[in-house]
């Protein structure tokens, strides 16, 4: 086996890395504190002056430091963006946004029902599961895409905007 | 350029994985993975645009199932050679699959393998149950489906435990197709080589208020296999297939209507071929958080025609479940009724069911409790009766142990009963002085003891390792219904034990390259009941390999080429018709020529023009290799 991980590294230095292509997680951690500044919310709920959007992981957390990262960077009309990692629904009530993804898919639904009636933009991932959030990342071609569901986030008084919604891979449109 | 040299140190790289895979969680890894670019600068609609790299398996959840399961992605399926679902399933380390024909396959987990002994598996397809009610067994050459809109395929190895339906005795197969709203747009595909050529097209759209609905259908020709010693078996294969599914409802109610249609033609006898179709709907529905009904019903209808025999079957079943979450239950209970009629003519031998047309009857009802003990521990406990036409009630309980301290960890143990209850085969066929009825054969049991692991040991790596014990009786004999002479009767004279081990691993060695590495073990020990004398040599044990090793390593050499290569090596199967080990390898090439199109070259049992898979003597044809040549489209 040590004679082995020469062979190994000599091969590794024959490949070189491919050009750094982000990861799927990468870019979802990029998009979602992105979200906040494409999304109205209730009067009430606008973070007041000053103070940041709660962007909340509950769950499972897929993104670590990229997450933390992405939301650092992000600065929208004064407001910055906090990252809150909570492990299930209790808590959630002060999040503007929140990823959702259970153990398990079933675990998924779950968290999105026990959010219901609340005034969360909440965020799904298609690869855990088919239970879907008002933003349902999905890959597309090699493209991290997401589908709208507008209906159920004006159920809640939320407001896309027409720029998020023109990028969607499908929308489910008010009625 | 660096191609030339890429190969050779492959084949040493992979070889040398091997080695080192056991040590490999404490070694360090050879470099640090590279941190992508700052992507916050960029604007939603470049993001949208940004090629991302495949998901690799250490970002999925860790399925708390304690069970030995191994998950087959999409990606996995789609970047890989295979052509056809058979080939799809050689990904899954805890399968034996065994090609026979150009059409036929035998599969199973955990051993009885083999055109008759392969009766053992539950293969669901989004919930439909494939298996035969004539033999128990599968015929996989009425299953064709469009491989690029699978989503999914869980293998489990050993009882299915109490949510399966019946037959889950050795293992399960659940093969899920992609939810329509993540197939819109369109996606043509085109392959072919000398031996085999395929061309299919899928189309989805939405259909308003977040619904949506794909259409597809696809049609292959595949060449004969090259005979095994003996004459040919003219087994070329040729067909279609097609279908739809739609995706209706919101996070409360979801809905699923999904239909296949088929039809192919197999060349021994002129007619010879299968047809058939398929109407499945889907309800699940959120009382709350804590609450979800599903409602499932489905009908299925085939016929095969093959050297004069003529078998159809029409299928009904309805699947109710419930679950609920309280306090530190998570419990879920429901039922299920299938019918089944059949009709069997032979002309080609004196054999005939009798009665040639019959209609069956399955009930199940089963309740299955998940305790939270500690934050850590839990225990499910579970059962299932289910009764047939051919038996009285059937108890299947089984109780496992999860322990899972982090999200990184799990360890289980299990124990389960299961059975695989009379076939129509086994009761009802018969012969005037050849063979008499088997009116008292009754279920093939199993008691099932198995531990295992899965998890994270390195943040780079997934392991699964898994040990059983299976302890059977009353399988099936062939024997001299009075002892000395004919006619024969099929009766439940064999009993023993098997045991083995299952290990798969996945390891992202470089943002670019990982290798997923397998083994499956398996040592059996059957012998014949006092006062029972097998004709069939203990067929029913199986016709099995003790190892299979696994290699497999999938390349994003650069943005656009991406390589998939495998490696397998099945060690010889013994018994009276022995079949060689071999080592067989794919692999297939595919490059991005534009955002819209890529090309790809692929091939199967690279290593010899033709090997022997199944020790089938009479049935059996050599595994050839195929290369193809192949281009994908979407718009």
């Amino acid at each position: 086996m040590r004679a082995a991980l020469p062979a190994l590294a000599a091969c590794l230095a024959a490949v070189g890395p491919a050009r750094a292509q982000p990861t799927e997680e990468a870019v979802q951690a990029t998009f979602l504190p992105k979200f906040a500044r494409y999304a109205a919310w209730p009067s009430g709920r606008q973070p007041a002056g000053g103070t940041p959007f709660q962007l909340c992981v509950i769950g499972r957390d897929p993104f670590g430091r990229l997450l933390d990262a992405a939301a650092a960077a992000e600065q929208i009309d004064g407001h910055g963006v906090q990252v809150r990692r909570l492990p299930d629904e209790r808590g959630a009530a002060a999040c503007h946004l929140a990823f959702v993804q259970g153990r398990q898919a079933a675990d998924t639904g779950r968290l999105l029902l026990a959010l219901r009636g609340q005034p969360i933009l909440t965020i799904t991932d298609a690869r855990a599961g088919p239970q879907r959030g008002m933003i349902h990342f999905t890959n597309l071609s090699g493209r991290v895409r997401f589908f709208i569901n507008e209906a159920e986030a004006a159920q809640r008084g939320l407001s896309i905007s027409s720029r998020l919604l023109a990028l969607a891979a499908g929308v489910t449109q008010r009625r | 350029m660096k191609r030339r040299r890429l190969v050779p140190c492959l084949i040493g790289g992979v070889a040398a994985a091997f080695c080192a895979a056991p040590a490999r969680a404490q070694a360090p890894m050879p470099a640090p993975v590279s941190e992508p670019d700052d992507l916050s600068g960029l604007s939603i609609e470049d993001l949208a645009q940004l090629m991302v790299r495949s998901a690799s398996k250490r970002d999925e959840p860790l399925s708390a199932a304690p069970t030995s399961l191994f998950v087959l992605t999409h990606g996995d399926i789609v970047d890989a050679a295979a052509t056809s679902l058979p080939e799809v399933l050689r990904l899954a380390p805890n399968l034996g699959v065994q090609q026979i024909t150009a059409h036929d396959y035998a599969i199973t987990a955990r051993g009885s393998n083999g055109i008759a002994a392969s009766n053992k598996l539950l293969v669901l397809v989004d919930g439909r149950s494939i298996y035969s009610t004539l033999h128990s067994g599968v015929f996989w050459d009425t299953q064709t489906p469009f491989l690029e809109d699978i989503e999914q395929i869980e293998v489990i190895s050993g009882p299915g435990g109490t949510l399966y339906g019946p037959n889950a005795v050795n293992g399960v197969i659940s093969i899920v197709s992609r939810d329509a709203r993540d197939t819109q747009g369109g996606l043509i595909r085109a392959a072919a080589g000398a031996y085999e050529q395929d061309v299919g097209a899928r189309y989805g759209f939405a259909l308003g208020g977040g619904n949506a609905m794909r259409i597809y259908g696809h049609a292959f020709n595949r060449g004969n296999l090259p005979a095994n010693g003996g004459a040919t078996d003219d087994d070329g294969y040729r067909g279609w297939q097609a279908g739809f599914r739609a995706d209706l409802g919101d996070a409360t109610d979801q809905i699923t209507l999904q239909g296949d249609i088929f039809d192919n033609e197999v060349d021994t006898r002129p007619e010879d071929g299968n047809r058939g179709h398929n109407l499945l709907a889907r309800w699940s529905h959120a009382f709350d958080a804590d609450r979800a009904l599903r409602v499932q019903a489905y009908y299925d209808d085939y016929r095969r025609r093959f050297s004069l025999v003529s078998d159809s079957l029409q299928t009904m079943d309805l699947d109710v479940q419930y679950n609920a979450r309280f306090g530190a239950h998570d419990l879920v209970f429901g039922g299920g009724v299938r019918t089944t009629r059949d009709a069997v003519i032979n002309n080609q031998n004196p054999l005939q069911l009798d009665p040639p047309r019959r209609r069956l009857w399955v009930y199940n009802a089963f309740v299955q409790d998940r305790v939270r003990l500690s934050d850590s521990l839990s225990l499910i406990g579970g059962l299932k009766v289910e009764e047939t036409s051919f038996t009285g009630i059937e108890l299947l309980p089984n109780l496992r142990l999860a322990w899972q301290p982090n999200e990184r960890h799990l360890l289980w143990a299990a124990v389960s009963r299961a059975v695989r209850t009379p076939s129509r085969v086994d009761r009802q066929l018969q012969s005037p002085g050849m063979l008499l009825p088997g009116d008292d054969f009754v279920s093939e049991t199993l008691i099932a003891f198995e531990a295992g692991y899965r998890g994270q040991p390195t943040a780079r790596t997934t392991l699964s390792v898994s040990v059983f014990y299976n302890l059977y009786d009353d399988l099936r004999t062939f024997e001299y219904a009075d002892g000395v002479g004919l006619p024969i009767q099929l009766r439940n004279g064999l009993e023993g034990h098997s045991w083995g081990v299952e290990a798969g691993s996945s390891t992202q060695l470089m943002p670019w390259w990982r290798l997923n590495l397998g083994l499956a073990t398996l040592f059996k020990d059957f012998r014949e009941k006092p006062g029972h004398v097998d004709l069939s040599f203990k067929d029913a044990a199986g016709h099995d390999p003790e190892v299979q090793l696994f290699a497999r390593s999938a390349l994003d050499l650069t943005d656009r080429l991406r390589i998939n290569a495998g490696l397998r090596f099945i060690g010889r199967i013994g018994g009276t018709n022995p079949v060689g080990s071999y080592v067989e390898a794919d692999a297939a090439i595919t490059y991005r020529l534009t955002e819209r199109l890529d090309v790809y070259a692929s091939g199967l049992n690279l290593l010899h023009a033709a090997h022997l898979e199944s020790s089938d003597a009479g049935t059996a044809q050599l595994a050839q290799r195929s290369l193809q040549l192949g281009a994908r489209v979407r718009f």
